[in-house]
Parts: C-alpha cells; structure tokens; sequence
C-alpha cells in the first residue's frame, strides 16, 4: 500500500494589523516554525524538506521565500519547495508536501505559510495587478470588487438581502471571538453589519476581510513515522484543486459556486463522503467576504442552492450544531495571505488533534474539511478532507 | 528607552509590455473601428469574448471569426465606493455582461447611472439590464475603446 501522509503537529502566531505589527516576515514565521516544531516535538534535524509559498508582488519582492529559509536556521541541507499560486497557495503547500510524502520521496516536510499582505501600502491596489492583464485589469477591480459580484446574482436568483449575508459576518465574528488567535475579536449584530461603511455594493466593511499579519507552519509527516511525536496524526485523507478559466467573465454562473461544487463532488469520492452533513464534523472555509460562506456551502453539499443563509440560521453551523462552520472566525475575521490560506488546514487538523484552543474545541471531531480559494473572482478553488487516525 | 524603526517604506517604477500575440491583436483592431470581435469552439460552438486562441473545454484551436452586436444583459455587478491607488475614481460601476450570442461574459464598465443612493443600485443595473457599448471617441486598440457600457 502507498505512504499516507499525516498531519503531525502546527504553529499558529497571534494576528494583528500590519500597523501594531512590531516582527518582520521571518520573525513571524519563526515563530511559527517554532510552534509547529514545539506543538509535534520534532527536533530541526529530523526534517528532510520545507515548503513555503508566497503571492508575486506583494511584498515587495520576487525573491519569493527563498529570502526566508535559508535564514530559520534550519540548516544548510534541506531541499526547499516554492509555491506561488496566488490565493490558493496556502493550501497548495499542504497538497504539495502530502504529495512529496505519499511518492516517498521525504517523511517530515515543514509547511510555511507567512504573512504575505504584510507589506502592500494598498492591497487592493497590489491585488488588481493580479487581474488578468489587458482586459480585465483596467476595469477598477480590486479583491473585494470581485467578491462582490457573487452577491449580485446570488440576490436575483433566490432573493437574499444584505440583512441575509449579514448573518455569516456575524456568526464568524462570534466564533473569533473565543479564537485566542484571531485579529478582529469583537462581535457585531446584523445591524452593525448592514449600517458599516459601504466598499463595494452590496458589501460593507464588516463583509469584508481584514488586512492581518499572521504566519502559520505544519508538518506533514508519513504516516507510521511519528512515534517520537506527541499530537494526534491526522491523516491527510483526500485532496485536489479545481480551476475556471482565466478571464472573470469566463465564469458561467455568479449565482453558485460552480467550480467549488465540480472539486467536492471528486474530493468527497475520494474520501469516500457520501452524505457531507451527516460524516464531517468540523468545516472550515475560505470566505473573506461574507456572502461567499453560504454559497459555499451550498456547494459542499451542506445545505440546498439558495439555503445556504437558512443553514447558518438554523444554528447548525455554530460550535453546539451538527456541523460547525469557521470556528476560527474565518478570513473574514484574519486574513493574512498565505498564512490565511493555510489556517482552515491548520485549525482543522488541531480541531481533530483535540489541541484547538479550549473555547473553540469540538469535543471529539474526527472528520474535518478545510476549503481554500483565490485568483481573479476566485477562479481556483482548494479542498481536503482530513482524519483523526 | 527609544522605540525601534520597524518599517520602511519601498517603491517600484517598473514598466512592462505585454505582448498580445494574434487573437487578442485582432481583437483591439476590431475595437479602434467599433467592432466586438469573437471566435468560435469548433467542437463546443461556444463563443468567447473576448476571444481566445484555444478552447479551454475543448483543448482544440478555435478559428472562427464572427461580429458580436455592441449589445447584452448584466448578470453580475458592483460599485466601487471605494477604489484604490491608481485606479479610477469611485464611485463607479463595473458589470459581467453577456453580449448578445456570447457563451462568455465581458466585464466592463456602466456608465451614465445615478450612484448617488445605494438604494436605487440595483433597480438601475440589476441582473437582466439590457446595455450598450458607448464608444471612445479616440480609440487605439485598448478595452477601453469602450468607454463604458450604457443602459439601453
């Protein structure tokens, strides 16, 4: 039988906004590598590679992390991989490491993810860069300029308000709020939510996702060869990656998450999930901004298309409901970069471990989902199923 | 004790060319003499605007040429009270419009619209708002030879 990679033990950094923020990067992702390396107690020099990954241009590099290893003091010899996918590359640095452990090739690789919105004067700005060049980029769109087109056509087709996006904001802010980790800890009402400054209609400030500094590591390890670790392995039991096309306008609905709903339908085959509600116990999805956690969940197969507002109503995707939803607090509440795009991997494997922090701990969690998405109007899209062995 | 300088600003000047190559060099021709050109999947029949010089379904080359009417429906927008540095000035409207015989949707401006209460947003350029192209005067091969799109 093939090597099984697991997950073996995680670092998380307190998030703050990019002005109280005293560390630089490495000092950041130091501290992560340290907690990953605390967390499972693996020493340095049982490693035998690193990935880390970062988004071109903004930090004001194109050095990418190659600047970063070297200087962990890890040692001379360890193969590096870089990743760059935009958005998605924090949970492609998890796909890459399992797949760098399940071909044999390595048996503890250190995953990286730093705080890659660290630097930008205006994201927004750095972001439409990002924007396919020529015929999209010069039509004033930034990220959640993007975002908010979903929200247009999710309204036509099954009526939704903005009172009804509110609910996702609301509900993540209350789940950050016991997240010892999270950058925006407060909670809100749905007025609060409605009333804030408008962005970019239908979204308001509370819709959308702060700039966070953050770093985030883990170590995935093959599985049986984690004896001398102290967690929990998780397994990292099925996982892939989807893609639309490359202009926005290729893409066919705004209504449904089309693209998302297409990898489930394979991830779930792969780990065997035929009734996602009834078989996954924790869920952690992309959303930066508020409107896309219904639709995404309804493309996961959590709730009908148009009754993704009603899920989160009902309760059932808080910490006491049959499937918790961003107990984290989401990116809606701590988005920084790639250690953003890694965290839903990170808070899922310790949710499964039994070692999330005691106020965000579902009691006995054994099957979690970790979703990641980005690129112009969210055109890749990431997801894993993991398991507690 | 003296506080620590922890930041440093950083700026780049950089420019690029990008090269268009021929489907989208025929595409910005098309656009300085008022036309939307797109082609065709062979196999699929879908038809992209703006063009592409493969099918992304279908992984064959698309050669047919055909001229889409300057007009479409929204089905998708926003707008941008807040913008960026060195974007356009907000607030403005930017929409997914689905030419009259394209399977893709172009995203564009839409321009002449009152965007001083959010609440008469949507009635103005909602979903299923039919829209035409408003052209630049001076045109020289750019998207934005459409200076906005314009509800009909």
């Amino acid at each position: 039988m093939a090597t099984r990679a697991v997950i073996a033990g995680v670092g998380i950094t307190p998030a703050s906004s990019p002005r109280k923020q005293t560390s630089s990067s490495l000092e950041l992702v130091q501290e992560a590598v340290w907690g990953a390396l605390q967390h499972s107690g693996a020493t340095p020099d049982s490693l035998d590679g690193i990935v880390i990954g970062n988004i071109d241009g903004f930090e004001g590099t194109v050095l990418g992390a190659k600047h970063l290893v070297r200087r962990l003091g890890l040692g001379p010899d360890l193969p590096v991989s870089i990743l760059n996918t935009g958005g998605t590359t924090g949970g492609n640095l998890v796909q890459v490491a399992a797949r760098q452990v399940r071909a044999g090739d390595r048996r503890r690789v250190l995953v990286i993810g730093g705080p890659t919105f660290f630097g930008a004067e205006d994201l927004q700005s750095a972001i439409n860069t990002n924007s396919p060049m020529i015929v999209e980029q010069p039509l004033g769109m930034g990220a959640y300029h993007m975002g908010a087109f979903y929200p247009s056509a999710y309204t036509e087709r099954f009526g939704a308000t903005v009172e009804d996006f509110a609910v996702s904001a609301v509900q993540d802010h209350e789940h950050a709020s016991r997240n010892p980790y999270a950058h925006l800890r407060n909670t809100m009402t749905v007025e609060d939510v409605v009333s804030a400054k408008p962005l970019s209609y239908p979204l308001t400030m509370a819709m959308v996702c702060p700039v966070s500094t953050s770093a985030n590591a883990l170590l995935v390890c093959a599985e049986g060869t984690t004896e001398d670790l102290r967690p929990t392995p998780v397994l990292i039991k099925a996982f892939a990656t989807s893609s639309d096309p490359y202009l926005g306008g290729g893409k066919n609905d705004f209504a449904a998450m089309e693209n998302l709903a297409i990898l489930a339908q394979k991830v779930y085959q792969l780990a065997d999930v035929r009734s996602p509600r009834e078989e996954i116990d924790v869920v952690e999805v992309f959303s930066p901004y508020a409107p896309m956690q219904p639709m995404q969940l309804e493309a996961l197969g959590f709730a009908p298309p148009g009754g993704g507002i009603d899920l989160i109503r009902s309760g059932a995707t808080r910490i006491d409901g049959d499937v918790p939803v961003n107990l984290s607090g989401g990116p809606l509440c701590t988005n920084a970069g790639v250690a953003g795009e890694l965290a839903p991997i990170v808070y899922v494997a310790l949710q499964l471990m039994g070692d999330a922090p005691e106020a965000m701990q579902v009691p006995g969690a054994r099957r979690g989902l970790a979703h990641g998405t980005g690129g112009t109007f969210f055109q890749f899209e990431n997801l894993a199923i993991l398991e507690r062995l | 004790m003296s506080t620590p300088i922890t930041t440093q600003r950083v700026h780049w000047d950089l420019n690029y060319d990008v090269h268009l190559g021929a489907t989208w060099g025929r595409f910005m021709q098309g656009l300085t003499e008022q036309k939307i050109l797109a082609n065709k999947c062979p196999e699929c029949s879908r038809v992209f605007v703006p063009p592409q010089a493969y099918c992304e379904s279908c992984f064959v080359k698309t050669d047919e040429w055909l001229e889409l009417p300057p007009e479409g429906v929204v089905e998708a927008f926003t707008v941008a009270w807040l913008g960026f540095r060195g974007g356009p000035k907000p607030p403005y409207a930017i929409a997914g419009i689905r030419l009259d015989g394209a399977s893709t949707l172009l995203m564009h401006y839409v321009g002449g619209l009152d965007l001083g209460n959010p609440n008469t947003i949507r009635e103005q350029i909602g979903p299923g708002t039919r829209v035409r192209a408003v052209w630049a005067e001076e045109r020289t091969g750019q998207i934005l030879d459409i200076a906005h799109f314009e509800k009909i």
